[in-house]
């Protein structure tokens, strides 16, 4: 099957593990990943469905399981000292041996140009392609704000942190700023009307 | 029943008085064998013409000095940058019931480039062998040599050998350039073998060093806590030229009874990064079948262990390739926190995990099963083997 990839949309990974709720996309190169609280969409094999995720964990690790990093900065036998990025070109194996993967929780779908704030039909497909969100995708997707409920009821990610981020990611994108987080802010007053706490927690991250 | 510590505890304490005792006599034999190649150190081309001539009448390995016994060899510097290329395998024998139909080789390749431009490629390439002159080999005179165990390893080896040669082509010429392989370049267990299966090994093996040599890729082999006593078999030399005491009952003929080479070497002989003296492996097979490409081998320090680097001729003999192998040995082993990175990464794409080979091993078992089916086995013979459920 064809998709029509629009020409702003970046290519950001490829999915390793997926299913309704979540995926995990392994990174084409070592370190290159989307920000924390960032809109991406995924793939799928059904024709003209994507998955809309937000970016919840980055890992870097081993591509092998129990691999550890090991120490490696410091003055080598020749006097001279490596840290940082100088460790990386002194050894150029670690970009083959290590893998940068990121998690998206599922906050939506979209079929036939119709945007979805619920549980897709079918996940993203492993070995389909994450895409990063334009502007305009962003724009679209977060104009309304059933997805945060999504957000709210997860018990698998630091929900305040994503959700304050990605609102205030979504409002620096809107023509009008300060509408869009009044907005936001009414949703989640009503939603955490009987967790202020949690509602106090998520308006500060919006304003940070 | 519950174990009597007292009585045993004796025991323990005798046999701790026992490893202490010859522990003492073992730390005399190695400052005598020392000493013996200190003594004859500058007449060393002498000992080099001796060894050759006594080496298939020694009882003992020996090596020929190609420099005064003890030498001591600074490291070299190490270029900023340089093109590096390693190899590793491992095996799956699969015996089906005692007949082996197939059995798969993993080759790990590596190649590294260090310095401007920086970067690695690490692959894996998987070789199964399943024709049938691949598994059971016949030489002229019709004896056949099934490939299992031994004769599998001996494939492997060839094959890393002929694979770091091809490697090695693809190395960029902007820069110093080496192939590094692990464990030995002397194909020793081919030497208790039938002409006819020595060369089928040996010859492709030796073609490989050919074609690096042709490349101007000098090339090298690391090996870690070696065990060889070549130079304590010269050490034994210098003590008893003409093998007069070699009889003498309960090894009394011989003086560094227990010591190889990492006796004499390590514990504080060489400093670190330094080299010893290079010497030629009197291997027979070495000596006898490997031509313009005899190995040769110095023992290294990198640190952490005293280790063996060998070495064919053409790349021992000229200084500058010597010493490129030298400083990255020891670079290769710094950089891998006391093991050269490339063979580690080499070693790692070569193993085949436990689930891989299930995987495997199911593969082969369902592709030999419809094989046999669609070979003309009746289906109702097949209904009478496997029960259907």
């Amino acid at each position: 099957m064809t998709i029509d990839i629009p020409p702003t949309m970046r290519r950001i990974g490829e999915v390793i593990e997926a299913s309704s709720t979540a995926w995990v996309a392994g990174a084409y190169q070592l370190l290159d990943a989307p920000p924390f609280g960032s809109l991406v969409r995924a793939s799928c094999h059904a024709d003209g469905l994507w998955i809309y995720g937000l970016v919840y964990d980055i890992r870097t690790g081993s591509r092998e399981p129990g691999g550890r990093a090991m120490v490696r900065g410091g003055r080598r036998y020749d006097g001279a000292e490596f840290y940082d990025g100088q460790i990386y070109s002194e050894h150029p194996d670690l970009a083959a041996v290590l893998q940068t993967e990121w998690s998206a929780l599922v906050v939506g779908y979209e079929r036939d140009g119709r945007i979805v704030h619920y549980l897709p039909p079918q996940p993203p497909t492993v070995h389909y392609s994450a895409y990063a969100c334009d502007e305009q995708t962003v724009r679209r997707f977060t104009a309304q704000c059933d997805f945060f409920r999504i957000v709210l009821n997860t018990s698998l990610v630091p929900a305040e942190d994503l959700l304050g981020t990605a609102i205030r990611q979504a409002a620096a994108l809107h023509p009008n700023r300060r509408d869009y987080e009044l907005c936001a802010g009414r949703e989640l007053a009503r939603m955490l009307r009987d967790n202020y706490d949690r509602l106090r927690t998520i308006v500060r991250m919006m304003a940070e | 029943m519950a174990l009597d510590f007292n009585l045993v505890g004796q025991q323990v304490k005798q046999m701790g008085g026992a490893l202490r005792e010859s522990a003492d006599d073992r730390r005399e034999r190695i400052e005598r064998a020392r000493a013996a190649l200190d003594e004859h150190s500058d007449n060393w081309a002498e000992w080099r013409d001796r060894a050759g001539a006594v080496y298939d009448k020694s009882p003992w390995l020996l090596a020929a000095p190609a420099e005064p016994l003890a030498s001591r060899h600074p490291l070299p510097a190490c270029p900023p940058t340089y093109n590096l290329a390693a190899v590793d395998g491992s095996q799956i024998d699969l015996d089906r019931h005692g007949a082996a139909e197939c059995f798969l080789i993993n080759l790990g390749l590596v190649l590294l480039r260090y310095g401007d431009g920086a970067e690695c490629q690490l692959r894996s390439t998987p070789r199964l062998y399943y024709q049938e002159d691949e598994v059971v080999l016949r030489d002229n005179n019709g004896r056949q040599y099934t490939m299992a165990g031994p004769l599998v390893h001996a494939e492997r080896d060839t094959l890393e050998g002929v694979a770091l040669a091809h490697l090695a082509a693809e190395l960029a010429l902007d820069a110093p350039r080496i192939a590094v392989q692990d464990g030995t370049l002397i194909r020793w267990p081919l030497s208790g073998l039938d002409t006819w299966v020595r060369d089928h090994f040996l010859e492709r093996y030796l073609a490989g060093l050919s074609l690096l040599r042709d490349l101007a890729v000098p090339t090298c082999s690391y090996i870690s806590r070696p065990r060889t006593p070549e130079v304590t078999g010269l050490a034994r030399l210098l003590a008893d030229p003409g093998f007069a005491k070699v009889n003498k009952p309960n090894g009394a003929g011989d003086p560094y009874r227990g010591l190889n080479d990492r006796d004499l070497f390590g514990d504080g002989r060489l400093r670190e990064g330094e080299r010893s003296a290079l010497f030629k492996s009197l291997s027979k097979i070495n000596a006898e079948h490997y031509g313009e490409h005899a190995i040769y081998f110095f023992y290294l320090h990198v640190g952490r262990e005293l280790v063996r680097v060998e070495l064919p001729e053409w790349a021992a003999t000229d200084p500058a390739r010597r010493d490129l192998v030298h400083a990255i040995a020891y670079d290769q082993a710094q950089r891998g926190g006391g093991y050269p990175v490339s063979l580690a990464r080499a070693h790692e794409q070569a193993v085949v995990r436990e689930t891989d080979r299930r995987v495997f091993r199911q593969m082969i078992e369902a592709t030999l099963w419809h094989a046999r089916l669609q070979g003309g086995d009746s289906l109702k013979a097949a209904a009478k083997e496997m029960q259907l459920v």
